[in-house]
């Protein structure tokens, strides 16, 4: 079974999710404070960690780079308030592999966790909407062409899951195999964490964020 | 002078300090070697320079001739007797008398501009620092009332110096030793008490900004007020969760444009007005309404508005008719054309036998489209869900 930790300063929030996750997941622990949630997970290694973003000392951004640098193969999964993806850009950055809203349903979040724990992207659609625009085919400069633009494939994908179909009804839509489908969103979040694209750059500044 | 350097290297008098500096350091440095306060050597040169310039020129000589500080923590200098401080000061007022009496002099204002000087030094050095202290020194402890004596002293030598310049300027010749006096007061009283004034207007800015600050405060308290807890006060009495959701999901949309400013509150752009139908529709029919918009649309607003109310319209029938449980809306600006995509995974419709029955459909969306240019492309499966598709361009329809 799956093991996911949770960090979240809102305990409430936390006490819920936890009990609609503990049936389909085993919960290895979880904590409401950046640190103490660091060593935690060093220590149980859970497969996936569901993290806030906005949390007191570093917020979530924190808990992914120290984890990541002595646990590389953590999967993180970004919480957010709200679906703005200047939020979570920066957990992206940072190695999350995807984030999903905290008005996210319990079947949702329950997907999204699988999904992120078989080694697979989640992205919510104004994430979507964000990589298409920053991606914008016109915008010509690009310091390495394979990284800082997306495939006409993958550009569809994201229109896709922009217009709020999941990964299944996508791969029907395009007759594509899931697999495919989500090979495409792995590869748009590759970019997204290490392309030098200067619009993100951009993007992140005017948000202050990275 | 000594050295606890073992090796005897050449020692200057003194030091440029490097950190008590207000030009190349070298008043600061002679007033560390004298263990003197700074502010008497530089009153010092200040009032040579009234002898032709003769402080000036000193100053800069000193200042490229002697070498900075270097760290002499291990080395300490003696400090000099207040006997030797006095003999360097006779020495000064013996070279300033020199240069009066061979005529390198800026005139009878000398001596007393430099009666004001000193004066003025000995009034800011106890004063300047710690001028609450001093001030409240007067009941205070005995050392305190010494240093209020110094203030005291020091405005009466300004003053006294103030008075003898002034009654020696030409334009205020006719007027009385009296007004005079007054007016040498009332000037000395500001140099000295300046510092203090200007600590004064610094607390009423600092306290004006605590204003400011709280008065934000109050206005965020009286809004969380008005709206959040409202709004939580409402979802407390509602039992359907549906409505409960929407609810919340309104008042979050709202509470984030407040606190963001977001542009979704600019109903003239394409993501303002597609924000502000979505939460309507959501507000109509409980139904939760996400929106997402790539680029800036740059349409006439003749057509934005005839797409946008096409989209509403769209909105309004998949979260009227479909049953799902969410509706998404995707815009996207390509090329001068903008594409909006109304989704919703419902019940779907048999689209050859819409028309009839369903003028939202034909009317609403399809004739608001075309009669701008633009079209509109249905795609509806039983059981499958609804996506209606907006194209409007922006060239010339």
């Amino acid at each position: 079974m799956t093991s996911v930790f949770l960090v979240d300063d809102h305990r409430i929030f936390l006490t819920g999710v936890r009990s609609e996750l503990e049936d389909a997941f085993e919960i290895a622990g979880s904590s409401f404070d950046v640190d103490d949630a660091v060593d935690q997970i060093r220590t149980l290694r859970p497969d996936v960690v569901l993290v806030d973003v906005h949390m007191p000392g570093g917020g979530g951004v924190t808990v992914v780079t120290n984890v990541l640098e002595t646990n590389p193969d953590t999967s993180f999964l970004a919480l957010s308030v709200s679906d703005s993806p200047e939020d979570v850009i920066a957990m992206i950055r940072a190695g999350a592999r995807g984030y999903v809203t905290k008005s996210i349903g319990p079947d949702e979040l329950t997907d999204a966790i699988t999904r992120i724990a078989a080694g697979d992207a989640v992205f919510s659609p104004s994430l979507a909407g964000f990589v298409l625009d920053a991606f914008a085919s016109s915008m010509p400069v690009q310091e390495d062409p394979e990284l800082d633009s997306l495939t006409p494939r993958e550009q569809e994908v994201m229109r896709q899951i922009a217009r709020g179909y999941a990964y299944k009804q996508i791969a029907t839509r395009l007759s594509i195999s899931v697999k495919t489908v989500e090979t495409h969103v792995s590869s748009v979040l590759r970019k997204l964490q290490v392309s030098n694209r200067h619009e993100l750059a951009r993007w992140a500044s005017d948000r202050r964020i990275v | 002078m000594t050295s606890t350097h073992t090796e005897q290297r050449f020692q200057w008098p003194f030091y440029r300090s490097t950190k008590d500096r207000l030009f190349g350091g070298v008043g600061g440095g002679i007033a560390e070697r004298l263990g003197a306060p700074s502010i008497y050597v530089r009153a010092a040169f200040i009032c040579a320079s009234l002898a032709a310039g003769l402080g000036i020129v000193l100053y800069l000589l000193a200042a490229l001739v002697v070498p900075n500080d270097p760290d002499r923590e291990d080395t300490t200098h003696d400090k000099a007797s207040s006997a030797q401080v006095a003999g360097l000061g006779l020495m000064l007022v013996a070279v300033m008398l020199v240069f009066q009496t061979i005529g390198l002099w800026f005139g009878p204002i000398v001596w007393p501009t430099t009666l004001v000087i000193f004066g003025l030094a000995i009034a800011i050095d106890t004063s300047g620092l710690n001028y609450e202290q001093s001030l409240a020194g007067i009941a205070g402890a005995g050392d305190m009332r010494r240093s209020w004596w110094l203030v005291v002293g020091g405005l009466v030598m300004m003053v006294a110096g103030l008075v003898v310049v002034l009654s020696s300027l030409e334009s205020l010749q006719g007027m009385g030793v009296l007004a005079l006096a007054v007016l040498a007061a009332a000037a000395g009283f500001l140099i000295v008490a300046g510092p203090w004034l200007w600590s004064l207007i610094e607390d009423l800015r600092t306290e004006r900004r605590a204003r400011i600050r709280s008065e934000e405060k109050a206005e965020m308290a009286a809004h969380l007020h008005d709206s959040v807890l409202q709004t939580l006060a409402l979802i407390q009495r509602t039992d359907d969760s549906k409505k409960m959701v929407t609810l919340a999901r309104s008042q979050e949309r709202e509470l984030r444009s407040w606190l963001f400013d977001e542009r979704a509150g600019d109903v003239e752009t394409l993501r303002g007005a597609l924000a502000q139908a979505a939460s309507k529709v959501e507000e109509a029919h409980n139904v939760p309404v996400s929106v997402v918009v790539v680029g800036e649309s740059s349409l006439p607003s003749d057509r934005q508005t005839a797409l946008v109310g096409a989209a509403t319209e769209a909105m309004m029938n998949a979260a009227e008719h479909s049953g799902a449980p969410k509706v998404s809306v995707f815009a996207e600006v390509a090329g001068g054309s903008v594409d909006v995509f109304i989704t919703d995974q419902g019940a779907g419709f048999d689209s050859a036998a819409i028309d009839e029955d369903r003028k939202g459909i034909a009317e609403s969306i399809r004739g608001r489209m075309q009669r701008h240019g633009g079209k509109v492309h249905i795609d509806s499966e039983l059981g499958i869900g609804t996506e209606i598709h907006l194209t409007m361009s922006g060239g010339i329809a």
